[in-house]
């Protein structure tokens, strides 16, 4: 228990000065209501009823799930300081697993086999990475390339070969619960009152069948917080991510702790598969991870390697994947509106601070985004689907000084080295 | 940790047994069947999502398998990979026609590759020009190619004009797995279906991917029924989905919102596994990879071969819509005169 106390006394000075830059609850909450103004503008001025209706809502919550789950899985694994790119291939282990156990034992028994094939994608890549100290981006991509053929194996001798890439379909589901009552908003939601109905139709979207599954990996944000910030066990896993010598030298067995990272880290892309494959539709697929995996991990990056952050990433990305499956590009045609006054407010922020090359290049976004709003009736399909990744490329663009990973990060590690 | 390892090893070498593992062809050593026409063995490889996508691929495996039960012959098909690249194309075309596979039979668009003069089709037809190749939905030239096309647009007007007949909001919705030539195909015909049917009828529309995303959009369930609520809760009561493996997400939806949807290639009121969405599935656009193929195969064996393209049509019955459940019986015979109409010739589908 000595090295319980010393560990935390010795990380608790560079754990407080990140946490002075912390947002409190109050402006966590004008920025939630600010945002709503903002989208019933949108709404109103652009005639989009989409954007904040409670389908809309509903699908950008699920599309966001398993984005936060991978982003999650990823926070995990780099905070023990292992990078795990192969968290695509620990998604499509979920989407099999979670597929086949749901079939075979039922959805409850169907989530937890979903990540446990996840969590053995993510013993792999710790038996990679941490014993045998192979490249971690090496790894990853092998393990990207694994996982796909391991579940076309298991799909064939399962299956056999009617449903080599595709399982039947799961019926029986997790089941979805709603709040008693938030069924009535919806006639609020019709009548397209500013500000009121779209506080209802988000309410409605958030509260109304909604799956346990939803709940639980919502849930897992504040979790992680919890545990990789206000427990001596997320300490431990932090401070090997940080600086792993150090934590050897305080008599930590950093193997460990760096296997206990990835093998949660490969568990949270694991439900994220699952999510998939019995959550959002009711059947396994191959290739329906899509890519996602990396998505998750773009939203790390975008959420600063915090919990909080993360989901704010996955949040975003969701949403406007949500938009653009459901209307095309009608709504995220009008989400410009939003998009460009954000980006012009934030140039002459960073003008009054003094960053010119920030604010110049921010006011150029802006105004391209107003420019294409009034010329264009509908955005490409490509544009829209490319969102997430222009969206990280501006974010990399506008706030890399201000991102800070895990000190260790993806650094090779051997034990007394 | 030595267990650990082991464990890994084990994995890794399951990987690479699945990687070389998922053909079914028959072996060589069943000579009983094929002892009158041995030499002739015909190889097959499927676009991605392959056999049991229960709609494109597994039309051209009922091909497939009508080829090996009717006309005795011996054959193999071999699956792809989703996220593969195009050499992995051109590698699983070379294996088979350089293993004395002939006839060669590419299922999809996908073997066309980006430049159909040097894709994969065009370099394995190039490196086995004794081979005979045949590509379903391609447009690769040689020598030694047929491209078996299909006028989709012609089936999707039927189904088109049988969901506007059947809508009773006035909205239907069309969802494509991806932006490409071939599903604009099906868009149009579907969306000049519905206008002939029905003028005032509103026809939505949506991709669920570019190729720049390798065309996810076919096997993406998720988005395929978060697409179709977004239709739905747009008053639309009737959705065409021509998007593969991502239909059965749409079916999902339609099953949940209690609205209609439409299948696509195979008669997929007969494909999914789950009987209770079968309800949902007014009709099929029929594509008949199947017989595509049988007839290839076929005219090969006759000596016909063809090289270039030959369009499987309305006439030809190589489109059409499915029956099946008869949700369409009573507005049959009006779908019937559009039938007549378009092989007459007296209505032109749009392609674009």
């Amino acid at each position: 228990m000595s090295t319980d106390t010393t560990l935390s006394a010795a990380a608790a000075q560079p754990a407080a000065k990140p946490r002075s830059r912390r947002m409190s609850t109050s402006t966590i909450l004008l920025i939630v209501a600010g945002a709503l103004v903002g989208l019933s503008l949108v709404h109103q001025l652009a005639n989009a009823p989409d954007v904040t209706s409670s389908g809309a809502i509903q699908a950008a919550l699920q599309a966001a799930v398993p984005l936060g789950l991978a982003g999650l899985g990823g926070l995990w694994a780099e905070r023990a300081g292992v990078v795990n790119i192969g968290l695509e291939g620990q998604m499509i282990l979920g989407t099999w697993f979670g597929a086949w156990g749901s079939l075979e034992f039922g959805p409850w028994i169907g989530l937890l086999i979903g990540i446990l094939g996840g969590a053995v994608g993510g013993l792999v890549h710790a038996v990679a990475t941490v014993t045998f100290g192979v490249d971690h981006i090496i790894s990853g991509v092998a393990m990207t390339i694994l996982a796909p053929g391991v579940v076309r194996y298991l799909s064939y001798i399962t299956w056999g070969s009617a449903g080599a890439t595709q399982s039947p379909q799961v019926v029986d589901q997790v089941p979805r619960l709603s709040v008693p009552g938030v069924n009535s908003l919806k006639g609020l939601e019709e009548h397209q009152w500013f500000l009121i109905s779209d506080i209802a139709g988000v309410l409605r979207g958030l509260l109304h069948e909604v799956s346990l599954v939803t709940i639980l990996a919502v849930l897992l944000i504040p979790l992680t917080a919890w545990v990789l910030w206000k427990t001596a066990f997320g300490l431990r896993v932090r401070s090997v991510g940080e600086d792993p010598q150090a934590a050897e030298s305080l008599g930590l067995n950093v193997y460990r702790y760096k296997y206990y990272g990835v093998v949660i880290s490969g568990a949270m892309a694991g439900l994220g598969g699952v999510y998939l494959s019995t959550v959002t539709s009711a059947i396994y697929r191959e290739g329906q991870t899509g890519g996602r995996g990396y998505i998750g991990l773009a939203a790390m990056i975008f959420g600063n390697w915090r919990p909080g952050g993360l989901a704010v990433g996955a949040s975003l990305f969701g949403y406007t994947d949500a938009l653009q499956l459901r209307r095309g590009s009608e709504s995220v045609h009008a989400l410009l509106i939003l998009v460009g006054a954000l980006l012009l407010a934030l140039a002459v922020w960073e003008f009054i601070r003094r960053n010119r090359v920030v604010a110049i290049s921010s006011a150029v976004l802006g105004v391209l985004s107003y420019v294409l709003f009034f010329s264009v009736d509908k955005i490409p399909t490509a544009l829209v689907q490319a969102a997430p990744y222009i969206t990280v490329l501006v974010v990399l663009a506008l706030a890399a000084q201000r991102l800070r990973p895990p000190a260790a990060d993806g650094k090779p590690y051997r034990r007394g080295g | 940790m030595k267990v650990l390892a082991a464990a890994a090893v084990a994995i890794v070498a399951l990987g690479s047994m699945a990687a070389c593992g998922d053909d079914k062809g028959d072996t060589p050593g069943t000579a009983s069947s094929g002892a009158t026409k041995k030499s002739v063995k015909v190889g097959l490889a499927f676009d991605i999502g392959g056999r049991g996508d229960k709609s494109f691929n597994d039309s051209a495996a009922t091909g497939l398998d009508r080829v090996k039960s009717e006309l005795n012959l011996e054959v193999k098909d071999l699956a792809a990979v989703a996220g593969e690249s195009e050499n992995d194309k051109y590698a699983r075309l070379k294996l088979l026609c350089t293993t004395g596979y002939n006839p060669v039979i590419a299922v999809g668009f996908v073997y066309d590759g980006a430049d159909a003069k040097n894709g994969p089709l065009a370099r394995a037809a190039k490196d086995c020009p004794n081979t005979k190749f045949a590509i379903v939905d391609g447009g690769t030239t040689a020598d030694n190619v047929a491209d078996l096309v299909f006028a989709e647009e012609q089936g999707s007007f039927l189904v088109g004009a049988a969901a506007a007949l059947k809508s009773k909001t006035g909205t239907v919705g069309f969802i494509g797995g991806c932006q490409v030539d071939l599903i604009k195909k099906f868009e149009a015909g579907f969306t000049a279906g519905a206008k002939a049917a029905k003028a005032d009828v509103k026809v939505l529309t949506n991709y669920l991917s570019t190729p720049a995303e390798a065309c996810k959009g076919f096997n993406d369930p998720a988005g395929g029924k978060t697409a179709a609520t977004g239709m739905y809760d747009q008053k639309a009561d009737i959705i065409y989905a021509a998007a593969g493996g991502s239909g059965t997400g749409v079916f999902e939806a339609a099953k949940a919102k209690n609205a209609l949807a439409i299948g696509v290639d195979s008669d997929q009121y007969n494909t999914v596994t789950d009987a209770s969405l079968k309800t949902v599935i007014m009709t099929s656009m029929l594509k008949r990879v199947d017989n595509a193929v049988f007839n290839f195969v076929k005219d090969f064996g006759e000596d016909k071969f063809k090289a270039g393209p030959t369009v499987f049509d309305l006439k030809t019955d190589g489109v059409g819509y499915s029956t099946s459940g008869g949700q369409v019986d009573d507005i049959k015979d009006k779908l019937d005169k559009f039938k007549a109409d378009i092989v007459a010739g007296t209505i032109t589908v749009p392609t674009k």
